[in-house]
C-alpha cells in the first residue's frame, strides 16, 4: 500500500479554555471601567479624555469598554521585524516563535574569571556577538546595565554597542522620549534613512507601565514616539503576582492584561495601526525573598495562558520570557528552570520569547548561559516539529532491505539512513552523550565549562558583518552630543 | 516576655483580635506601656524575624505579624508621651526623584515599623529638597532612599549632598536600597548603609544605630 503525506500534528500546550480566556478579559476591562488607572502624561490624559474616557481627580482615568474593542481592531494582527540587512527575520504572526536575550542585568559573570562583576559596556557588545553568532538565537538586547555609559545615555550607548556587534534584530530599552530620540537616528542610519527603516524595521522597543496601574510620564513619551514613528512597541507592567498584582494567577493576568489593554488604546489613538506586541509579563513575587522569579512554573503557566486568549480574542503578536533561572551560577537549577521555560514558551507557541541568559532572577548575565540555552531552545525546536509521517519516515522499504536484504545489512549502512539522519536525529553539540573514556580523555567537562569555551570561540571567530564607516562615524557624533 | 505570653503568641500568629484583646489587658493590669511594646510587641516580632530567616515562615505571615503590632501599638500611643516611651529610632525614608515604584519601599517601611522603629514615609518622586525639609523638621534618626531604576539612582547622591549643604548630614544615618543599587555604590556615594532586601535593610539600621 502506498502511504500518502498526512498533516504533522504540532505538539501544543493549551491551559485555558474558552470560558476562562472570555472571564479574564471581562475582569480586565471591568478594572479599566471601574477601578480605572493613573495616568501621569497631561498629553495622553487629554488624548484619552477626549476619546471618550472618563478622568476624576486630574489624573484617575476610567476607559470604556468601546475603545478598547476599536484599539485591537486597528492594531495590525501580524508584523515582520528585519534584520538590520533588510532582510525578514521575523515574521509575527500566528505561532512563531523567536528567541532573544534580555536587557538590563547590574552584574554579568566575567567570562575570563567567572567572577559576577559589575556590568560594562564591553558586555553589551559581547552579548550581541555572540548573539550574531548563535543559530537559535534570533533576537540581540542589550543584556547588561554598564556602569561605565554616562547614566542619561546609558541606553544610547547600549543601543550603537548592539548595533555595531549585530546584524540579527534589536529589542531596546529606553528612558524617556529624548533618549528614544537619538537611538531612532541611530536606527535611521543604519536603515539607511527614516522611509526605509519604517518600511523595514529592525527594531522593538520594550517599555515597563508600573503595577498597579500606574502609567509613568516617560513611560507614555516612549509609547507616543513608538505609535508616532511605526516603531514596534511592547509595553508590559510589573504585574508580577504578589508584588505588582494579585498573589493568584487569574487577577494578575487581568490587571497585566487591562495594563497592556491601556498601552494599546494610547498607542493606537497616536498611531493607528501601528505595531504592537501585547504581553504582560506576569511572573511571581517569592514568598520568602521578594525576588521577581524568573524561573519559576507561574510564569510559564500564565504566558502558555495568554497564547491562549492570543487565539481565542486578541489576535496580536505575543511577548514571553524563557531560558533563564534563579540561580547564581549556572548550575543544574538553572538548566532544569531554562528547559523548563523554553519547552513551555515554545510549545504555547509564544511570539518574541526575551530574558535568554539571565541568572539571579535577572540580575546577573551569562554568555555561557545564551550558549547553553541556545542548544536547548534546538533541542525543543525539533521536539516541536512534531513526527512527520509519511512514505520515507516510515520507512518500509529501508525495512525490508535490512531484512530481507543481503546477509549483514544494518540499518547505520543503509543509504535511508545517511539520507536522513541530519533531519530525523535532534544532534547535540553542547550536551554530551560520548562515551565516558572519551569524556574522561577530553577533560571531564561539564556542561558549564563546555558552554565557557564556545561562548570565548564565537567570540574569537565569529564575524559579524561591520557596518559602514560612514555610519559608524556619524553614530559616534550621536553619541558624543551632550 | 513571659508575662505576655498570650499576646506574643497572637502578634506571632496574626491574630489582631487576640492580640488587641491582650494588649488591651495588659493596660488594665497596670503594665507599663514600655514594657508592653518591648516584651510583649517587639519581642514577638523578633521572634518573627528569626522565623522568617530560618524559612519556617513566608513574607505575607511577618507583614500580618507586623500590621497586629501596628494595631497593638497604636492602643499604647496615647499612653508613650506621658511615659516617655522610647521607640528603636525615627526613619524618614521615600523612593528619590525621577522613581514611581514604591512595592520595595513599603515592604522596607512596614518591616522597619514591625522591629520598633517609628517610619515618616514621604512616597515616591521625592526631591531632595523634600528630603532636606522633612529632616529639619522631623528630626529623624536614620533616612532611607529607594530606587529601582539606574536612571534614578543619581538622585541618591543629589540627595545627600542636599543634606550635606543643609547641614544635616551628620544628624542623620543614611541607608539606600534598590534592585540596581550595589554595596559598592553606597560607599561611593557616601551613604552608611546598604540594604539588599528589607531584611537586611532593618538589620542594617539597628546596627547604625547601634541598637543590636
Amino acid at each position: 500500500m502506498k502511504h500518502t503525506e498526512v498533516p504533522t500534528c504540532q505538539p501544543r500546550l493549551k491551559v485555558l479554555n474558552r470560558e476562562q480566556t472570555f472571564e479574564i478579559h471581562q475582569a480586565a476591562l471591568d478594572i479599566l471601567q471601574q477601578t480605572g488607572f493613573k495616568m501621569e502624561h497631561k498629553g495622553v490624559m487629554k488624548m484619552l479624555s477626549d476619546a471618550g474616557c472618563t478622568v476624576l481627580n486630574g489624573n484617575r482615568v476610567k476607559m470604556p469598554a468601546k475603545l478598547v474593542e476599536e484599539a485591537l481592531s486597528s492594531a495590525p494582527k501580524q508584523f515582520d521585524l528585519y534584520d538590520q540587512q533588510g532582510n525578514i527575520a521575523m515574521e509575527l504572526a500566528n505561532g512563531n516563535q523567536f528567541y532573544g536575550t534580555g536587557s538590563d542585568t547590574t552584574f554579568t559573570i566575567d567570562l575570563e574569571t567567572g567572577e559576577r562583576r559589575r556590568s560594562k559596556l564591553k558586555d553589551v557588545g559581547h552579548f550581541a556577538q555572540l548573539v550574531d553568532g548563535l543559530d537559535h538565537m534570533d533576537f540581540a538586547m542589550s543584556m547588561s546595565n554598564p556602569d561605565d555609559a554616562p547614566v542619561n545615555a546609558i541606553y544610547v550607548h547600549a543601543f550603537a554597542e548592539m548595533v555595531k556587534n549585530t546584524s540579527k534584530p534589536l529589542v531596546f530599552i529606553a528612558d524617556s522620549g529624548s533618549d528614544i530620540a537619538k537611538i531612532y537616528r541611530i536606527a535611521c542610519l543604519v536603515a539607511g534613512g527614516e522611509k526605509e527603516l519604517q518600511q523595514k524595521p529592525f527594531l522593538l522597543n520594550y517599555s515597563e507601565a508600573i503595577s498597579p496601574l500606574n502609567f509613568p510620564e516617560n513611560v507614555m513619551e516612549k509609547l507616543l514616539f513608538c505609535a508616532k514613528n511605526k516603531i514596534p512597541i511592547c509595553l508590559p507592567s510589573g504585574s508580577n503576582a504578589g508584588g505588582g498584582a494579585p498573589i493568584t494567577l487569574a487577577g494578575a493576568m487581568a490587571l497585566g492584561i487591562a495594563e497592556n489593554l491601556v498601552g494599546l488604546v494610547v498607542h493606537q489613538l497616536a498611531g493607528k495601526g501601528s505595531p504592537f506586541l501585547f504581553g504582560p509579563n506576569v511572573s511571581t513575587l517569592d514568598m520568602r525573598s521578594t525576588i521577581v522569579s524568573y524561573g519559576c512554573p507561574e510564569w510559564s503557566l500564565t504566558q502558555a495562558a495568554l497564547a491562549d486568549m492570543r487565539d481565542e480574542l486578541y489576535g496580536l503578536p505575543i511577548w514571553a520570557y524563557a531560558g533563564s533561572s534563579d540561580a547564581k551560577v549556572m548550575d543544574a537549577q538553572a538548566g532544569a528552570e531554562a528547559m523548563f521555560s523554553i519547552i513551555t514558551a515554545m510549545l504555547a507557541r509564544a511570539n518574541i520569547i526575551h530574558d535568554v541568559g539571565f541568572l539571579e532572577y535577572g540580575n546577573t548575565s551569562s554568555l555561557e548561559m545564551v550558549t547553553m540555552a541556545n542548544e536547548l531552545v534546538a533541542m525543543s525546536r525539533f521536539f516541536c516539529q512534531g513526527i512527520p509521517v509519511n512514505e520515507e519516515t516510515l520507512a518500509l522499504a529501508a525495512l525490508e532491505r535490512v531484512v530481507n536484504g543481503e546477509s549483514g545489512s544494518i540499518f547505520l549502512m543503509d543509504d535511508h539512513t545517511f539520507e536522513n539522519f541530519m533531519q530525523a536525529q535532534f544532534l547535540p553539540r553542547l550536551l554530551d552523550r560520548s562515551r565516558y573514556d572519551s569524556w574522561t580523555d577530553a577533560g571531564a567537562q561539564d556542561l558549564y565549562q563546555r558552554c565557557n569555551i564556545e561562548a570565548r570561540r564565537i567570540l574569537a571567530e565569529h564575524h559579524t558583518e561591520p557596518k559602514s564607516d560612514k555610519v559608524l562615524e556619524e553614530i559616534k557624533q550621536i553619541l558624543q552630543e551632550d | 516576655m513571659s508575662e505576655f505570653i498570650a499576646l506574643s503568641a497572637a502578634v506571632i500568629k496574626g491574630d489582631v483580635k487576640t492580640a488587641l484583646e491582650e494588649t488591651q489587658k495588659a493596660l488594665d493590669a497596670g503594665n507599663k506601656t514600655q514594657n508592653i511594646l518591648d516584651n510583649g510587641l517587639i519581642a514577638a516580632m523578633n521572634e518573627v524575624g528569626d522565623r522568617f530567616s530560618r524559612g519556617l515562615l513566608f513574607v505575607p505571615q511577618m507583614l500580618r505579624s507586623a500590621k497586629v503590632m501596628q494595631e497593638c501599638t497604636r492602643l499604647l500611643e496615647p499612653f508613650f508621651q506621658e511615659e516617655n516611651v522610647s521607640t528603636k529610632g525615627k526613619v524618614l525614608i521615600g523612593t528619590v526623584k525621577g522613581d514611581l515604584h514604591d512595592i520595595g519601599k513599603n515592604l522596607v517601611s512596614m518591616m522597619l515599623e514591625g522591629a520598633g522603629f517609628t517610619i515618616v514615609d514621604l512616597g515616591v518622586d521625592v526631591p531632595p529638597e523634600k528630603f532636606v525639609e522633612k529632616t529639619k523638621e522631623i528630626k529623624p534618626d536614620i533616612v532611607a532612599l529607594s530606587a529601582l531604576l539606574s536612571t534614578t539612582m543619581p538622585a541618591m547622591p543629589r540627595t545627600i549632598e542636599a543634606l550635606q549643604k543643609a547641614g544635616l548630614r551628620e544628624a542623620v544615618k543614611i541607608i539606600i536600597g534598590g534592585a540596581p543599587v550595589t554595596e559598592k555604590y553606597s560607599i561611593e556615594i557616601k551613604a552608611d548603609a546598604y540594604g539588599s532586601d528589607a531584611g537586611a535593610a532593618v538589620i542594617k539600621a539597628k546596627t547604625l544605630l547601634g541598637t543590636e
